[in-house]
């Protein structure tokens, strides 16, 4: 199935005329559509709403409970396990214990964030068809994207092609897996 | 925040700004310096390879540490290093999170040198511990001896904090490279380079749904990051504070030691970036105006760090305790009354020249006062350490401590441990944020256009 279309890649110059397509392309009734860009175009987050996607917070603050609360129980635990007394100090020193626990809730906090990141966004991904067409180099220059997928209910070989250059785009051009 | 002169011209187009940066790693400019510069980093890394090796070989006994003063270049040098490393994480995540756009392009090879100052960081306190081979021991695993590291212990501070801060370091770096990685990708014509930056770039592309989680995550990081910085200096002063020497119990010490790090850090990223404008001609991404801000965020911090020295000298008559008021005339007019001084003079007298705008605009000028502050701090962490240590309580156990061959040697050959990645990160990385950069340059234009 060479000939088969997983979606239309239309071409703009300009950051505000890709977030004016989008939210037309919103407003026709597009659903399946995503936008590349060079760097983060204000305001795409909310075309697209993708602003109410708190699961990163959420992932982080897991992050930081697991290591405070993980690193303090290995203090208690070996202090428990293998006693060293000292001048009759008290065994479960919570001041001294806190910077480690400090740093161990930051550590884990990142990690939990970036190991949550890349498992949403899908990446790593080597290979993805965007790649296959001629002009998707240019979307990390100065150049930016609208596509709509072929598995929107709305989609439509003709006449997407066509909404895509009324909207304004420079090319349109397929993407083919 | 808005600011009346662009941080960038508003004649530059995103693929210049792709052009300018992306052009370093694919067709160097610049080969001959660098390749010199190179060379001779590699020596010194060779001459602290030599060094270390002599080390493991015969303990530290080749330094010139000894009681009383037992905390001598490693410890000083740990704090030093450690402290030039912050002002790369301030750079990035503060002024990141405080919407100060001049910081983008400043932030990426601020957070290399600090990555790069944090590994010489860690590795002070290592080749001090005698038998570094056993530095797993710091680590709670089920040994067959049935023992387990004692956490009521500095040294598990240092290893913990320096860990999480390299590891942070490391993350908050390559995320922030990862668009721009993809970039270099796009552009690189030879199949090694497509290949290398290929795999590095793990297939971004872009995607708005791709870019809200990245800034989410990187926001949040930038967020965790500030408190660490803040943490890890606190840290090392509290690692003072356990001890019992006078002069180490200021409570100033750890806000003192965060500003002093971040006051030598700021001036080490100046001096980086006088340097790069000049070899790669960038002077239209880092502009005159990156460098008189800069310059003022050192003149603030070296004024902030000189009301510690004041606070330090007062906290110490202060608290009327004889030993605490021996340690400070010590520190005034004692036989190393020359880095106290020394401190003084370099941390705080050039400085004031940057209350001139011709000054903080001069890259000659602001390179020259940004090394006079890296000296004197490095002076000042070796202050803070020996005219401690080197009279305590009673006079029997008083002593000297003077830097060996071995100390300096180490010290030295340690430049190059830091210099050599950073070289390879300026050669084969894209050293300056090129998509932050673009941001910055959309806004302008922006406000541009609606007047």
């Amino acid at each position: 199935m060479a000939d088969q279309i997983l979606g239309f890649l239309g071409e703009f110059g300009t950051p505000e005329a890709l977030l004016d397509a989008a939210k037309r392309a919103r407003a026709d009734g597009f659903r399946k559509i995503d936008a590349f860009s060079p760097f983060p175009v204000e305001g795409m987050d909310d075309v697209l709403s993708l602003k109410d996607d708190h699961r990163i917070g959420w992932i982080t603050i897991a992050g930081g409970l697991f290591g405070i609360l993980g690193m303090l129980a290995i203090q208690l635990f070996v202090n428990v396990d293998y006693p060293i007394e000292v001048g009759g100090r008290p065994l479960f020193a919570w001041p001294a214990f806190a910077v480690v626990d400090f740093e161990l809730m930051i550590l884990c906090a990142v990690l939990f964030a970036v190991i949550g990141m890349f498992v949403i966004i899908g990446l790593p991904k080597l290979y993805h068809p965007l790649f296959g067409t001629a002009r998707f180099g240019l979307a990390s220059e100065d150049r930016f994207f609208l596509y709509i997928d072929a598995t929107d209910p709305k989609f439509d070989d003709q006449d997407t092609r066509r909404f895509l250059g009324s909207l304004g785009a420079w090319t349109v051009e397929p993407v083919r897996p | 925040m808005a600011s009346k002169t662009p941080a960038l011209p508003l004649n530059e187009t995103y693929r210049d700004i792709t052009r300018e940066v992306a052009r370093v790693p694919l067709q160097m400019p610049a080969r001959i310096p660098w390749l010199i510069a190179l060379i001779l980093s590699l020596a010194l890394l060779s001459l602290f390879l030599a060094s270390i090796t002599w080390l493991f070989a015969c303990g530290v006994g080749i330094w010139g540490l000894n009681i009383p003063v037992n905390w001598a270049f490693a410890i000083h040098l740990y704090v030093w290093w450690l402290g030039l490393g912050h002002a790369g994480t301030l750079i990035s995540a503060m002024l990141l999170l405080m919407g100060q756009d001049w910081r983008n392009s400043l932030n990426r090879f601020a957070e290399a040198m600090t990555v790069c100052a944090v590994i010489c960081a860690g590795m002070e306190p290592i080749i001090h511990l005698g038998r570094p081979w056993f530095l797993y021991w710091m680590f709670p695993y089920p040994a067959t001896m049935g023992v387990w590291p004692q956490f009521r212990s500095p040294l598990e501070w240092d290893i913990w904090a320096v860990l999480t801060y390299l590891t942070v370091s490391i993350i908050f770096w390559y995320i922030g490279l990862v668009p721009d990685l993809a970039t270099v990708r796009d552009r690189a014509k030879k199949r090694g380079w497509q290949v290398f930056f290929g795999i590095f770039a793990l297939g971004w592309r872009g995607s708005a749904r791709h870019w809200a989680v990245w800034q989410k995550t990187y926001r949040t990081i930038a967020a965790i990051a500030v408190p660490l910085v803040v943490s890890v200096h606190s840290e090392v002063s509290l690692l003072f504070a356990s001890g019992q020497i006078p002069g180490w119990h200021s409570t100033i010490f750890p806000p003192y030691f965060v500003l002093g790090a971040a006051y030598s850090g700021f001036a080490m990223v100046a001096m980086i970036a006088v340097v790069m404008r000049h070899t790669f001609k960038l002077g239209h991404i880092v502009t005159e105006r990156h460098l008189d801000v800069l310059a003022k965020v050192v003149l603030a911090m070296g004024l902030m760090t000189a009301y510690g020295y004041v606070f330090e000298v007062f906290d110490g008559y202060y608290s009327g305790d004889v030993h605490e008021i021996a340690t400070i005339h010590d520190r005034f007019f004692g036989i190393y009354a020359w880095s106290f001084w020394g401190a003084v003079f370099f941390n705080f007298v050039p400085l004031e020249l940057l209350w001139f705008r011709t000054v903080r605009r001069s890259p000659v000028l602001l390179f020259l006062i940004s090394t006079s502050s890296v000296v004197g701090m490095w002076l000042e962490r070796y202050m803070i350490l020996v005219t401690s240590l080197y009279k305590d309580f009673l006079p029997s156990s008083f002593g000297h401590y003077t830097p060996t061959f071995w100390d300096w040697s180490t010290y030295i050959g340690m430049l190059g441990l830091f210099m050599t990645p950073f070289l390879l990160f300026v050669r084969f990385l894209p050293s300056i944020s090129i998509f932050e950069d673009k941001e910055v340059l959309a806004r302008e234009k922006e406000a541009a256009a609606h007047g």
